[in-house]
């Protein structure tokens, strides 16, 4: 039996061999291939398109955003633009309405801006009532502008309620200037941005100040701020990289090897992204840094085995060498491989949000060329060169100063294990309560950091204003002119006023606000007509009258042609997830019991809906994708071992750096947020791989070369554990240069992952051969 | 530099609008004859407009319109009949022929039992809800003799027709402010005076609208219209005016012209 087993093994040695025979012998066609792959997937790099609407978080077939773009389209309603124009001494003067004037007819020339989509103090239409009729007219005309009409206008606003906290901050110092962009402009928000910023920045007038922000303004300035910083982040992480891999080996081909491994993984992943028209996200920034951290490990491994296998024959020719490296590392680098991209898989199946979905799929790809490229690759370059020794691998016995830290680790364990156990379970006990406590909160501004413009402007205006986080409530009747009923109004009117009293909720705009401010204006501008009036005829002749001087497009934003849909649009000041939660529940139970008839519906919709929709499956999704990881690497080692305990065992230190970073998120305050949701998973898939190496190298000195544990371990340690050490460097130090990012959300999940690579490493050296001193489990030691 | 010449000289002999314009009809003389045209004294019409969103909702409003000369003044008066929300509304214009002088307008709302006086709109203002605006309305069809500068510049058949183009711009910038375009294309009859189409852009310069203007037949033996189509580019809004029953011996009483008239509807 034992030697039907042995011989299987030595056929399937054989059988490896024979392969790897072939690759060094085919190694000239075989990188001739990776370089036509290469440079084939990198040419569509170019065309890949950048998509940071918070709209990019839900797949195109989602009913909520598909209804939502409905709605969009049925009013007219868009992400705007948002300029503050503040004069702290109060805006109601010539020169501060001039400048209003003055900006909102530059807009209107700015390429990607709807010139007809302009809202302003200068473009709107304020509605009079006169001795004998009603008026329909702009708040002012440039030519008739003075002072004391200037004074007039900010009279007219404070009859025109609609107006206060939307266009005019209360306090009368600042005025927003909205505007709309062109549908063709959709990824193309950061040009209309930059010019925005220009004009905006280059506007120097006494006592004013300028600010710009909005949903738009986001989404613009994002794409330029991740492109900016990816220019930095990418070239840094290679640049760590390098530097670790000079530490390594102290060669240049150990430095040389691994990082165009790197940039094949990177490369290729991206230009696969592009062929296959995926965008490019504002997470996605992160991908090319995670990439090269995770990279680089197959090609430090490699190498350290070639390095060791030169000291110890030197007699080896160089495809012997490089034959007998791939032997011994190809099992090892393909398991850990596996498990990587079972990590990002598992993003890729628990997550909803198609910008998670692509970062699991094209990071799993990217693990998936970098062990191509290490397997055929790697091999095939060395064909190229000539057998070398590195200075750090002088002979079979040497050990270097890295060794010796490893070592000198290997005998603390030695001595304590029941302590390194004790502090395990502490962590677990810890991690259990950080994680019940997890605050899952997401606010799309805090992808930047706290001093950008950007920022200071968002800040001030939603001080200053309502806000510009839109909730929108369509309302749905069954008939045509349906929304000229009196019933109908007033319940539009009894939502507004409730959702109004709500934290967050600063205002509100709907058809009913015009019905009242033309009623007020058709009883001689008398406050206590400012309201519905009795009956449906006189609200569409009402309608009708306005049509005497106002325009037929003035109320597409607010209702449909037939008077059958309305728009209810409430601003809030917040875009936190977690206020605007709260709003969308409370709306949603008011609705439920207010508009459960046939002849009135309503629906939640906007930004604010469409926030609340998609974060609530966030912290569902992120356990989902941890436990996914778990299991996946659980089965995928338990296989490879083919031993349940060996299985458990490589899972319990990325257990344990999850758990661990629970209690540092709560303690830090760090959200449960787009970017930091990926972290479990990815945490489990790279920190696995200590785990794996270590079970690996200790079951063979243990159970094949039947070493004493001591030496088994003071082997493991200096060779084996060395290794790790630059794995883990590479890995710890990579995921830290995303800590360098300034996007925030990659910011925290790099120093995330980082902390999980650091508790991953130290519990495969240190928890890991403790458990195997204390328990002596059957999988490692011969009884 | 002298087969430059050469070229310029040989394109402005083959250009063939060159030597044209002296064929031509003066602008200026086709907008007085679009004027001089015979409308009858009175008119009592049924009036349909069909106004159509971008998105093709359609508003349909059937009213019954009068419309008789006083002298020089022109008065129109509209009696909505349909949809039943607005049954009864009725609306009154009076246009002075003296171009200083302020229309006067009034609508009379059932609902609130009440004639509303509304303020003079700018003559660029759109006619309640419609793409045309109230000059539009008020020249119906004719061209204007005192706003532009014509220039002629061809001649096009439209539906069959032979009709001259002219090109007018606002004779100066209050002018185009007060109409809303700075500049229009007329496509005129040049049987019967009428026009048949016409283009025209707003002040910034853009595409603004096109009006169609189809079905003229004699009625009473007036050259009468039968359908106005107007189309806004910019908000992509659609106006459609069909004009039945036209009827010109209709006795039409100066009674109806008055505010008084409007409460009692038709």
């Amino acid at each position: 039996m034992l030697y039907i087993q042995h011989k299987s093994l030595i056929m399937k040695q054989n059988r490896v061999e024979a392969f790897f025979n072939k690759v060094t012998r085919n190694h000239k066609v075989i990188l001739i291939l990776c370089g036509i792959l290469f440079i084939t997937s990198i040419s569509f790099i170019p065309k890949l398109t950048k998509d940071t609407r918070y709209d990019a978080f839900l797949p195109a077939k989602d009913s909520v955003l598909v209804k939502r773009n409905e709605l969009k389209k049925l009013f007219g309603l868009k992400d705007p633009m948002v300029i503050a124009v503040i004069n702290e001494e109060g805006i109601f003067n010539k020169k501060s309405l001039e400048i209003v004037h003055k900006l909102s007819e530059t807009l209107k020339k700015v390429p990607g801006i709807d010139p007809d989509q302009i809202t302003s103090l200068s473009t709107e239409n304020n509605i009079k009532g006169t001795e004998t009729g009603i008026v329909v007219d702009p708040f002012y005309e440039i030519e008739e502008l003075t002072e004391l009409k200037a004074l007039e206008v900010s009279k007219n606003i404070d009859d025109f309620e609609l107006y206060q906290g939307s266009l005019v901050s209360k306090d009368k110092t600042t005025t927003l200037i909205v505007a709309e962009m062109l549908d063709s402009y959709d990824r193309k928000q950061h040009e209309v941005y930059n010019s925005l910023y220009e004009i905006v920045s280059n506007l120097e007038e006494e006592n004013h100040t300028f600010y710009l922000a909005g949903e738009g303004a986001v989404s613009g300035y994002l794409i330029k701020y991740i492109d900016e910083d990816a220019m930095r982040t990418n070239p840094f992480a290679g640049l760590v990289i390098a530097l670790i891999l000079i530490f390594a080996y102290r060669t240049v081909r150990g430095v040389l090897l691994p990082n165009l491994m790197v940039l094949a993984s990177v490369g290729i992943a991206l230009g696969l992204m592009a062929a296959f028209g995926v965008d490019f996200f504002v997470i996605t920034n992160g991908l090319p840094v995670v990439l090269i951290a995770i990279a680089v490990a197959d090609g430090i491994h490699i190498l350290g085995e070639y390095y060791e296998s030169a000291a110890k024959f030197p007699e080896y020719t160089q495809r012997e060498l490089v034959v007998h490296t791939m032997l011994k590392m190809w099992r090892p680098i393909t398991i850990t491989s596996i498990t990587t991209i079972g990590g990002f898989m598992s993003i890729a199946l628990s997550s909803y949000m198609p910008p998670m979905i692509y970062f699991g799929i094209f990071g799993a790809l990217g693990v998936c060329i970098a062990l191509l490229y290490a397997l055929f690759m790697i091999p095939s370059a060395m064909m190229l060169l000539k057998p070398q020794k590195s200075k750090v691998f002088k002979t079979a016995d040497t050990v270097d100063i890295y060794g010796n830290i490893m070592v000198s680790l290997g005998k603390v364990v030695i001595k304590r294990p029941k302590a390194i156990l004790t502090i395990a379970l502490l962590i677990i006990i810890l991690g259990i309560g950080g994680a019940l406590k997890l605050l899952i909160n997401e606010d799309r501004i805090k992808n930047f950091q706290g001093d950008e413009p950007l920022v200071l402007a968002d800040k001030i205006i939603n001080q200053k204003t309502d806000g510009t986080s839109y909730l929108d409530v369509l309302i749905e009747t069954p008939n045509e002119e349906d929304l000229f009923k009196i019933e109908n109004l007033h319940k539009i009117d009894s939502l507004q006023n409730y959702i109004e009293t709500l934290p967050y909720v600063k205002g509100s705009t709907s058809i009913v606000d015009f019905i009242k401010k033309m009623n007020q204006s058709m009883n001689e501008n008398r406050e206590e007509f400012y309201r519905i009036p009795e009956n449906n005829q006189l609200v569409a002749q009402y309608f009708l009258l306005y049509s005497a001087s106002g325009d037929p497009t003035d109320f597409d934003n607010y209702v449909d042609y037939d008077y059958k849909l309305a728009n209810v649009r409430f601003r809030m000041n917040s875009g936190e997830y977690i206020n605007e939660k709260m709003v969308v529940h409370k709306a949603q139970e008011f609705i439920d019991t207010h508009f459960k008839s046939s002849s009135i519906k309503a629906t939640l919709s906007g930004k604010v809906a469409l926030d609340t929709h998609w974060l609530s499956k966030l912290g569902f999704n992120h356990f989902l994708g941890a436990i996914i990881a778990l299991l996946v690497v659980l089965i995928v080692a338990g296989f490879s071992f083919k031993s349940f305990t060996a299985g458990f065992l490589t899972v319990v230190p990325v257990t344990i750096s999850v758990l661990f970073l629970y209690t540092v998120m709560g303690i830090m305050d760090i959200w449960l947020a787009v970017g930091t949701s990926m972290f479990a998973a990815i945490a489990i898939g790279v920190g696995v791989d200590f785990a794996v190496h270590t079970i690996d190298r200790l079951k063979y000195f243990l159970k094949e070369e039947n070493l004493k544990i001591t030496d088994a371990f003071n082997q493991f340690y200096k060779s084996a554990g060395r290794a790790l050490l630059f794995n883990f460097l590479a890995l710890a130090l990579g995921f830290s240069v995303l800590m360098t990012s300034s996007v925030p959300p990659l910011n925290q999940f790099g120093f995330l992952v980082a902390v999980a690579v650091v508790v991953s490493f130290i519990g495969s050296m240190t928890l890991l051969p403790a458990i195997i001193l204390i328990f002596k489990p059957n999988f490692f030691i011969n009884k | 530099m002298k087969t430059i010449l050469l070229i310029v000289m040989f394109a402005i002999f083959l250009n063939p609008f060159a030597g044209i314009s002296q064929e031509l009809m003066n602008g200026q003389l086709i907008a007085q004859k679009t004027n001089d045209r015979n409308e009858g004294v009175s008119l009592k019409r049924d009036l349909i407009m069909e106004l159509k969103d971008k998105r093709g909702k359609t508003r349909v409003r059937k009213t019954v319109a009068l419309r008789k000369y006083f002298g020089k003044e022109k008065r129109l008066v509209i009696f909505y009949k349909t949809p039943t929300s607005v049954k009864g509304t009725a609306f009154l214009t009076f246009d002075y022929p003296d171009a200083t002088k302020d229309d006067d307008q009034w609508l009379y709302l059932p609902a609130l039992r009440k004639t509303r006086r509304i303020s003079a709109a700018n003559r660029g203002d759109y006619f309640l809800g419609t793409d045309l605006t109230y000059e539009d309305i008020k020249l119906e069809t004719k061209i204007s003799n005192n706003d532009y500068n014509y220039k002629t510049m061809g001649r096009e058949k439209i539906d069959g027709h032979d009709c001259y183009v002219i090109e007018a711009i606002p004779k100066d910038a209050s002018i185009e402010k007060e109409l809303g375009y700075s500049k229009a294309k007329f496509w005129i009859d040049s049987q019967i005076w009428m026009m048949r189409k016409s283009e025209s852009w707003d002040t910034a310069g853009n595409f603004l609208k096109t009006v169609k203007v189809s079905d003229i037949k004699k009625v009473q033996n007036i050259w009468t219209i039968h359908h106005i189509n107007v189309v806004n580019h910019k908000t992509k809004h659609q106006t459609t005016f069909k004009f039945e029953n036209n009827d010109y011996d209709a006795a039409l009483g100066d009674d109806y012209f008055t505010k008084e008239a409007l409460v009692d509807g038709l």
